[in-house]
């Protein structure tokens, strides 16, 4: 949230914030213009992905929101700033893994070094981007709601949060027991999920709530995008582009290694998703040692098994 | 006279409302395009509904000089029902997109009538009389006993009360890949094109009185198609003959330009004989720059010398003998220019509002003097070419009282809002006029809301 000047601010600038373009280089319009983009980023990618007409969509339509999305993806390569990664640990990502969009020369920077949550100041301070859309108008039209946000440092949970369902609120369950990074939360979605990684993707996306609606969308983007928003994917005028892409696009989709015998970097390794049943038999020996800062997580043995039963159970 | 000097504004009064009273507005009745006939007897609606209403104005009674013939339903015909497309798994819809009314030529009246995909020409015709006294059959149709006729006569036609007939004479089908947004009549009268959002088709009008039949097009005359349709980014809007040259035609596109082409030139006019497009105001651009230069109607002047395009906040006119700038533009509702986000994520952005020319006056053939054109909140707006003048009214059922003038309308941008004038925030967006129309020879308007039809007239003096 801005600080309490904000709504004076965007007041100030309220011509700057519709209809006239910003410049991106001056300090506060900076941060305007750079919210403004991101709003209407993902009022569009809802426009394309919320609607179920039985009838066919103008075709009119579809390509002024997808030159919309092309242009401001444009700014964006530019800019040289895509959104900062969240994942503490972030690898690149595999370009085997299902997740993974071909042609990503353009997002090849920003596979290689890991960030750090220290990193994410990078051009704009976070929480200058989380300013609600309601704010960018006088207008009534605009109803999203203020994003809570802890800050920079602790990463959000993939998209899924806004929505309680059984999956996001298991996430959040497995959060709460694992503090560090997030690969915990990949581990044991990907183990659980499996198929049903569709599914709540899916329930999630369609949910045509106003409120949690930008929200979600807003997650979306600050989450790294790398690869998997390609709007001009080569699969087709944007209907291939899969919510599994959007959502999941975050979760790590490389396995930390439970090979004692790799360094804690193992991280970088691939590892096949691994069955609750694997997980169990690799702890196990380690059950009695003391945790070392290497490990990727700290997990109680009858944590996980809670974890297993609410993913699988729900 | 229509306001080309004198001073003599014309004072528009309110004459009739067609169409339910009701604010819950059922979908079906929602109007989507409104049309004049070339006497301007005749106006005929089409309606998401997929059916066509037509009216017509009765004689000017000598007694009632102070005002002109009311219009009345003349006929009522369903012209298109939705339609299954079993390949993409979607509907069709029956919704009319646009009507046309062929130029009279005998007692007959014909009209175009499209939705997204097939085009239809009916024959509307009158019945007034019906034959009587048949030998073989009584008067109820049935049959007599051949053994009982004992004289022979002659049928005759006797008076009936009149029957207004619409049958379907052809079907332009299976020509549009994509949604039909025009069609447009030539001024030879024999052929017309239809516009989708990549191609133009030119078909043959072949009117007869033969039966019914389906007729494929003559060719493509515009194909914007990209190999790849990823790359696609620009899509045809609108499209109309010339009114005078039969091998001219224009076309506009989403990214606001208008491209004139010469079927002289080549069968398939893939490149353009002149390209319109006026280059951006740098201090007006933003994200929805392009957005709101989509052009959604094109038409041409009554002597063709000029265009008139509408796009979201505008109205311009070309002269077509100028390619980089329009001659004038007229700003229809600036005071939406800071709400775009808002009217981006209510798609009302993307509401293809039409424009019109005056009708050419009986004393004053073929000029373009006035410009007519819907905005939100039920208003309409004009523009006089000459006086410079803009006037903002609203099609409403308060200012029912025939023969009253109509209050002129005025928006608050910001500020302090007078008293009368009504701020941005309180205009209701649901309430768009977006079709409109012109008697052709009087001062007559048909003002669309989302499910009335609006009757205006000049106050004569």
């Amino acid at each position: 949230m801005l600080g309490k000047g904000g709504k004076r601010k965007f007041d100030e600038h309220e011509d700057g914030l519709e209809g006239k373009v910003v410049s991106p280089t001056d300090g506060p319009s900076k941060v305007s213009y750079t919210l403004q983009r991101q709003t209407i980023f993902n009022i569009s990618l809802m426009k394309l992905y919320n609607h179920r007409p039985l009838t066919e969509p103008s075709l009119q339509k579809t390509v002024l929101i997808n030159n919309m999305l092309r242009r401001i993806q444009e700014e964006l390569k530019q800019e040289g700033s895509l959104r900062p990664m969240f994942v503490a640990a972030s690898q690149p990502a595999d370009p085997l893994s299902d997740n993974f969009r071909e042609a990503q020369p353009a997002f090849s920077h920003l596979a290689s070094p890991p960030l750090l949550p220290a990193d994410l100041v990078s051009t704009m301070p976070l929480e200058s981007c989380l300013t609600p859309a309601s704010l960018l108008e006088d207008d009534t039209f605009c109803t999203s709601p203020a994003v809570q946000h802890d800050g920079p440092t602790k990463p959000p949970p993939p998209a899924l949060q806004p929505v309680k369902d059984s999956f996001s609120s298991a996430l959040d369950e497995i959060e709460e027991l694992c503090p560090a990074p997030t690969s915990a939360e990949a581990v044991a979605a990907e183990s659980a999920a499996g198929d049903s990684k569709a599914q709540p993707s899916e329930s999630n996306i369609h949910k045509p709530e106003g409120l949690p609606e930008s929200r979600t969308a807003e997650s979306k983007l600050m989450d790294p995008l790398p690869g998997n928003f390609e709007i001009t994917a080569s699969t087709g005028f944007l209907t291939d582009l899969t919510l599994d892409d959007i959502l999941f696009a975050d979760i790590d989709t490389s396995m930390y290694d439970f090979d004692p015998c790799t360094s804690a970097t193992g991280a970088a390794s691939k590892m096949a998703p691994v069955s609750a049943d694997e997980l169990l038999k690799t702890l196990a020996p380690y059950s009695s040692q003391p945790v070392t800062p290497n490990q990727p997580f700290k997990m109680d043995l009858t944590e996980l098994d809670h974890i297993m039963e609410v993913l699988v159970g729900s | 006279f229509l306001g080309a000097g004198g001073g003599n504004d014309i004072q528009w009064c309110f004459s009739q409302v067609k169409g339910a009273v009701d604010d819950d507005v059922a979908e079906a009745d929602i109007i989507s395009t409104v049309e004049f006939n070339h006497s301007g007897e005749l106006l005929a609606t089409g309606d998401k509904g997929g059916r066509v209403v037509i009216f017509q104005q009765e004689q000017e009674n000598k007694t009632q000089s102070h005002s002109r013939g009311e219009y009345n339903v003349y006929s009522t015909f369903q012209s298109h029902e939705p339609e299954f497309d079993y390949l993409k798994s979607l509907e069709i819809e029956e919704k009319i997109n646009k009507i046309r009314w062929l130029p009279q030529k005998n007692a007959a009246q014909f009209l175009l009538s499209t939705n997204d995909k097939t085009i239809k020409l009916w024959k509307i015709s009158e019945r007034d009389k019906r034959p009587e006294g048949y030998n073989l059959k009584e008067e109820d149709g049935r049959y007599r006993d051949p053994t009982t006729v004992t004289t022979l006569r002659v049928p005759v036609f006797r008076p009936m009360d009149l029957m207004v007939e619409a049958s379907p004479r052809r079907i332009f089908a299976n020509a549009h890949t994509y949604h039909i947004n025009s069609i447009s009549i030539n001024s030879d009268y024999e052929t017309y094109l239809s516009a989708d959002d990549l191609r133009i088709n030119l078909w043959h009008l072949e009117i007869t009185d033969r039966s019914f039949s389906i007729l494929l097009p003559l060719f493509y005359i515009v194909d914007i198609k990209p190999a790849n349709m990823e790359e696609l980014t620009e899509v045809i809007t609108a499209a109309e003959f010339h009114p005078n040259s039969c091998s001219t035609f224009v076309y506009s596109s989403s990214k606001g330009t208008i491209r004139l082409c010469d079927m002289r030139a080549s069968a398939l006019c893939d490149r353009h004989s002149k390209l319109f497009e006026e280059p951006e105001d740098p201090s007006n651009r933003s994200f929805f720059s392009e957005i709101i230069s989509s052009i959604s109607d094109v038409k041409f002047s009554h002597s063709g010398r000029y265009m008139m395009t509408r796009d979201y906040l505008s109205v311009k006119i070309w002269d077509l003998n100028m390619e980089n700038r329009p001659v004038e533009t007229y700003q229809v509702h600036e005071y939406l220019r800071s709400k775009l986000c808002s009217l981006y994520e209510n798609d009302c952005i993307f509401d293809k509002f039409e424009c019109c020319w005056n009708g050419s006056d009986r004393q004053v053939e073929f000029l373009s003097l006035i410009v007519m054109t819907g905005s939100y909140n039920n208003f309409f707006r004009m523009f006089d070419r000459n006086t410079k003048r803009d006037i903002t009214l609203e099609a409403s059922r308060e200012n029912n009282k025939p023969r009253t003038v109509l209050k002129p309308r005025k928006v608050c941008a910001s500020g302090k809002r007078k008293k009368d004038e009504i701020s941005v925030d309180s205009l209701d967006f649901n309430k768009k006029i977006l079709h409109t129309a012109w008697h052709p020879k009087e001062n007559i308007i048909a003002v669309a809301t989302t499910n009335n039809l609006y009757i205006f007239q000049d106050k004569m003096n």
